[in-house]
């Protein structure tokens, strides 16, 4: 019975019951002033320096990162250039190599070529010398071998054959006859 | 008090109206919850959204036992 | 005048309805009349704006000096402010349209909170919102905004979309007309205003009975009566853990209705 007392509570001097729903002037006039202080306040003051400090947050934040993310694109930048030095030496170093290897074997071939000709050539300058040799050999026998020919034959001939010009005739005949025998 | 009457019943009626009013609104606020709790259970990922809307829902059904409230000043 | 006492002479006085119409002490029958509850209002009010000065100079004083990491005081206001606009606003009507109303939500939810707070604040003891004035203010507001927001999106197309839903046949319009004129345009602000002042209304009516009771279990009877004065403070002190509960809920769901409106009426499909 306490709620029905609580809503029909006897009036004071007679006035009538106040309803909870109808609103007194002064009541809806303070509501409002009091609302329309606290709009402009939060929208004037509150919430801009509020945004401002948010954005201003986030900005500093993302700059942070980005610096973050420069000096490792910098630390990354100096490892790739390290890298490629590196990379770069070790392609000299096996160049180097590679020359150094191919140059040996050039000298080494240029060494065989030249021994190989220094050998033919001795061959030739012997087979030449021998050759020359034989010539001379050849030339001073078939001279004496004439001459004692001659000398054989007008011994056995006698005087018929002293005439020089029909002498080296014959032996010449005689010999080139000794040649062709030979081949 | 008459000698008739063995139980006498002071008050307001409007009492037992609101009483009633109750009734409903009541039901209706534990539906709203249990249903909230069961779907959490079942996804507790979706529990921030699933609470937003359960206070819409009781806000919604706990009018009415306002309305009930309200309902003698208006009527009385 | 505070209900608590209203107990005085031998008799249990259970609180009545001019709990809520405290005696004029200033302007008396002028439109500015100032009354205890007018007064807690307005006490609210510089609380509130104080409080958030304190706050706004912090965070102009961040910005000034590049400060990143905040305080923990700042914090706490970071994260009532954030409460509305990621929590309610960016929630709801996502950012653009968030930003765009959250001034007002921000103003709505503090205020409601604020004076609603004081129905267990001591020495205020009675909540700012328990008389019609604020609920009815806030409501209207809510109302003009959310009705501005459809119509300024949607121009008189916001009128033919709330009242004639799309994909409803032709002659049922006779019966889904009027409930929907009803719901959209006379419920939704009645409701609004009505839950608020009558959860002050009823909170503070709960606990002036447990207070009274306790007082009059004490004070006014003898034998084993006081025993049951334990009981109802036991059930007072209960009365205003809810009743804190119930201020901050009450201005949650205050807001959160006011943006959902406002989000219903910026939809582009009914």
């Amino acid at each position: 019975m306490m709620i029905t007392r609580i809503f029909a509570a006897t009036a004071p001097e007679g006035g009538e019951l106040p309803n909870p729903l109808l609103p007194a002037d002064y009541d809806i006039i303070w509501s409002s002033v009091i609302f329309v202080i606290l709009l402009t306040f939060f929208w004037i003051r509150v919430l801009p320096s509020f945004k401002k400090m948010l954005d201003e947050r986030a900005q500093a934040i993302e700059g942070r990162l980005a610096e973050a993310e420069a000096a490792q694109k910098a630390a990354e930048e100096r490892t790739a250039l390290v890298e490629a030095e590196q990379a770069q030496l070790r392609a000299e170093s096996s160049s180097i190599r590679e020359e150094a290897r191919s140059e040996g074997a050039a000298i080494l071939a240029e060494l065989k070529q030249q021994a190989a000709q220094d050998a033919e050539r001795m061959v030739e300058v012997t087979k030449a010398s021998l050759s020359a040799e034989r010539d001379a050999a050849s030339n001073a026998l078939r001279a004496e071998v004439g001459a004692l020919a001659i000398e054989l034959a007008s011994r056995i001939v006698g005087e018929k054959l002293k005439d020089d010009a029909v002498a080296n005739r014959v032996v010449d005949e005689f010999i080139s006859e000794l040649e062709g025998k030979k081949v | 008090m008459d000698a008739v009457n063995i139980a006498e019943l002071t008050g307001n009626i409007a009492v037992v109206g609101y009483g009633l009013a109750a009734i409903g609104p009541g039901i209706g606020v534990g539906l709203v919850v249990s249903k909230t709790i069961e779907s959490i259970a079942r996804q507790p990922e979706l529990a921030g959204r699933l609470q937003v809307t359960m206070w819409l829902g009781i806000a919604f059904t706990e009018a009415l036992a306002l309305i009930g409230l309200a309902t003698p000043f208006i009527f009385g | 005048m505070l209900g608590l006492f209203a107990a005085e002479d031998g008799e249990y006085k259970p609180p009545t309805i001019y709990e809520f119409y405290p005696p004029a002490f200033l302007f008396e029958g002028t439109p500015f009349e100032l009354n205890r509850i007018m007064m807690i209002r307005l006490i609210v009010m510089v609380a509130i704006i104080v409080l958030f000065w304190v706050w706004t100079s912090k965070f102009n004083k961040a910005v000034k000096t590049g400060n990143v990491v905040p305080g923990r005081f700042q914090l706490l206001g970071e994260m009532a402010l954030n409460f509305i606009r990621k929590g309610i606003a960016h929630d709801q009507l996502g950012e653009k349209d968030g930003e765009r109303f959250l001034p007002l939500l921000t103003t709505i939810f503090f205020m409601v909170f604020g004076m609603n707070i004081t129905g267990v604040i001591p020495f205020a003891n009675i909540a700012g919102t328990s008389v019609i004035g604020v609920p009815l203010v806030l409501a209207a507001v809510a109302y003009v905004t959310f009705i501005y927001a459809g119509v300024r999106k949607h121009g008189v197309r916001f009128f033919t979309n709330a009242l004639f839903p799309a994909g409803v046949p032709k002659p049922f319009y006779v019966l889904v007309t009027p409930i929907e004129l009803l719901s959209t345009f006379i419920l939704r602000p009645v409701t609004l205003a009505l839950r608020l002042l009558m959860n002050m209304i009823a909170g503070h009516l709960l606990l002036v009975l447990c207070f009274s009771a306790t007082h009059f279990f004490f004070f006014q009877t003898d034998g084993l009566f006081p025993l049951f004065g334990a009981g109802t403070l036991v059930a007072g002190f209960l009365v205003t853990l809810f009743e804190i509960l119930v201020s901050t809920l009450q201005a949650y769901v205050f807001t959160l209705l006011t943006t959902v409106y406002i989000q219903l009426a910026l939809a582009d499909e009914h």
